[in-house]
């Protein structure tokens, strides 16, 4: 399984003047489950796009540093070659249908066509790939008959079946009406649980709180913090960058209450509780 | 969301037929009646085609097509049965209007080819699924990106059809007239343009990157989750399909010559 590393990553578009991203270094280990926030403009997307090679390769622009995947530079091969390492699922679930297929068995199948598989291997990943998303009963339907939260599960898994170690989530749910973002998030939480590395861009901090191992901060470009979701949302200066941290760490500030082992404040309903637990009399 | 679908799967014998099969169907429709050059041969396949669709179950698919052109075919009955130079035996008199046997056949002619035309070309479209029909250019070596432009174009046109009611329905929230005179509706239609071509701009650029990520631009030589089958009947079909146009060909030739 291929680790994530970046190094003093740099990048501007074509005909803009500031960075989009502004010396970001980190590492990634397999399996880990990675939340990214940050106000809107601060690089969340660029940096997404970053892990899959379209930053560089598909938007051109001044770019400097690196950013590998295991041993592979991103920079140095193709974007269909790495997008058997790195999947990535976007915003709008619509405009990932390819809008050439009229099932959305064979919507899966496009991808795999593309890489040149053969029909049982593609019948095999598909079945899969149906199943690990719960949509196998639309597998008849066409793509743009699905609501929005069945939509993005058929867009994460026409991603899964090609097999990638590495899925990237650029606010899958924004879209989404609740119970569509649920059923995508239960979805990407059964995904992690498999070990696939997951990293994810996503506005609801309850969320990011409740699945992240690790949290990374953007602000302008530049990686302001990246590490657990209880130091992370019990930083002071969260609002400053943009930041409203979950609720229950919210309440658990406004009561100052820590957890005492740690001096963090809670940022689950679990940890909320056990924080306030004390306080009853 | 609606797709555009001209086809249909009704299961019928056409349905199941090879892609192959039917274009070269089409094109042997068209090219057949016009080298032998006779309306009966016309007539024939006319025949042949209205009993292959009827049998798909998609003739009555065909009555827009039809009747839209029947419309623009009747206007040229009406102008060429009266005025067509070199008309002389007057057929039918209608009050001041006089229709020439000459002129109504010269436009029966025209109007036999083209419901021919438009006939074998409703045979290949409401019976075969569209991306078997490109998946078979392809292998053929057509270009894949040409290809997927030709399919998805059927799904995206509505795609920014709905864009369009979206952004009416928001501007007339807004207190925009979007109805009412030619005048009005052009007034609000000129600041509908820019959000909608920029919308479809935005979505040209992220369905790109969609496919780019899926592969679309690998080198490898892309396979296919359908199975393309070329039965016995299927090759059948194509050989005495070769058949009639060489024979018609024949046929010209020989007209020609002797
Ligand atoms: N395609 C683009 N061309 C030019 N500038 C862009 C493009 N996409 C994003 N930017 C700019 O790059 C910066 C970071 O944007 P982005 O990564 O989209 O932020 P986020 O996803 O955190 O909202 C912003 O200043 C934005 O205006
Ligand atoms: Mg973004």
């Amino acid at each position: 399984m291929a680790r994530i590393e970046v190094n003093h990553l740099k990048y501007r578009y074509p005909h803009t003047e500031n960075l989009a991203l502004d010396g970001v270094s980190f590492q990634i280990e397999p399996g880990e489950f990675i939340g990214i926030i940050g106000k809107n403009g601060s690089g969340k997307s660029t940096l997404c796009q970053a892990f899959t090679g379209l930053i560089p390769n598909f938007y051109r622009g001044a770019y400097g540093g690196n950013v590998k995947i295991g041993e592979i530079n991103v920079r140095d091969v193709e974007v269909d070659e790495l997008c058997q390492k790195v999947g990535i699922v976007f915003q709008n679930p619509f405009n990932q249908i390819t809008g050439s297929k009229l099932t959305v068995y064979d919507e899966i199948a496009f991808g795999l066509e593309n890489l040149g598989l053969s029909r049982k291997e593609m019948i095999r990943r598909i079945d899969d790939a149906l199943e690990q998303l719960d949509i196998t009963r639309f597998r008849d339907r066409n793509p743009f008959d699905l609501s929005g939260g069945q939509m993005q599960r058929m867009a994460i898994a026409s991603i899964i079946a090609m097999n990638p170690e590495i899925i990237i989530l650029d606010e899958p749910t924004s879209q989404l009406d609740p119970q569509g973002s649920e059923e995508v998030f239960k979805a990407v939480q059964r995904l992690s649980q498999k070990g696939i590395t997951i990293i994810m861009v996503e506005h609801k901090m309850e969320k990011i709180a409740a699945y992240s191992d690790r949290v990374m901060l953007l602000d302008e470009g530049k990686m302001i913090d990246f590490d657990t979701p209880q130091k992370i949302f019990s930083r002071d200066d969260l609002l400053e960058h943009g930041v409203l941290p979950p609720a229950f760490t919210r309440i658990g500030r406004g009561l100052d209450r820590k957890n005492a082992a740690t001096g963090e404040y809670p940022v689950t309903l679990k940890e909320a509780k056990e924080a306030l637990e004390g306080m009853a009399v | 969301m609606k797709s555009i679908s001209l086809y249909e799967e009704k299961n019928s014998t056409l349905n199941h037929l090879d892609s192959g099969c039917k274009m070269l169907y089409m094109v042997a429709a068209i090219l057949v009646p016009a080298l032998i050059g006779n309306k009966w041969a016309n007539v024939a396949v006319i025949i042949l085609s209205v009993f292959l669709l009827a049998i798909s179950k998609v003739l009555r698919k065909t009555v827009p097509v039809l009747s839209v052109s029947g419309i623009v075919i009747l206007t040229i009955v009406i102008i060429q049965g009266m005025f067509r130079a070199g008309n002389t035996t007057v057929v039918l008199q209608l009050g001041p209007a006089a229709f020439y046997k000459e002129g109504l056949l010269y436009s029966l002619g025209i109007a036999l080819n083209v419901f021919n035309i438009l006939l074998a070309i409703c045979v290949l479209i409401f019976t075969t699924k569209p991306s078997d029909m490109v998946e078979n250019f392809i292998e053929k070596g057509f270009s894949p990106r040409l290809g997927y432009v030709f399919i998805s174009i059927f799904q995206i046109i509505p795609q920014m059809m709905e864009t369009m009611n979206t952004i009416t329905d928001a501007q007339r929230s807004r207190g925009m007239e979007t109805e009412g005179s030619l005048l009005v509706r052009i007034k609000a239609f000129l600041p509908l343009i820019s959000p909608v071509v920029m919308s479809s701009l935005v979505d040209t650029k992220e369905r790109a990157i969609a496919l780019e990520v899926r592969g679309f631009n690998a080198k490898t030589k892309k396979t296919f989750l359908n199975e393309r089958k070329v039965t016995t009947t299927d090759k059948i079909i194509n050989l005495l399909l070769i058949a009639a146009v060489l024979a018609s060909v024949a046929w010209r030739v020989k007209l020609w010559l002797g």
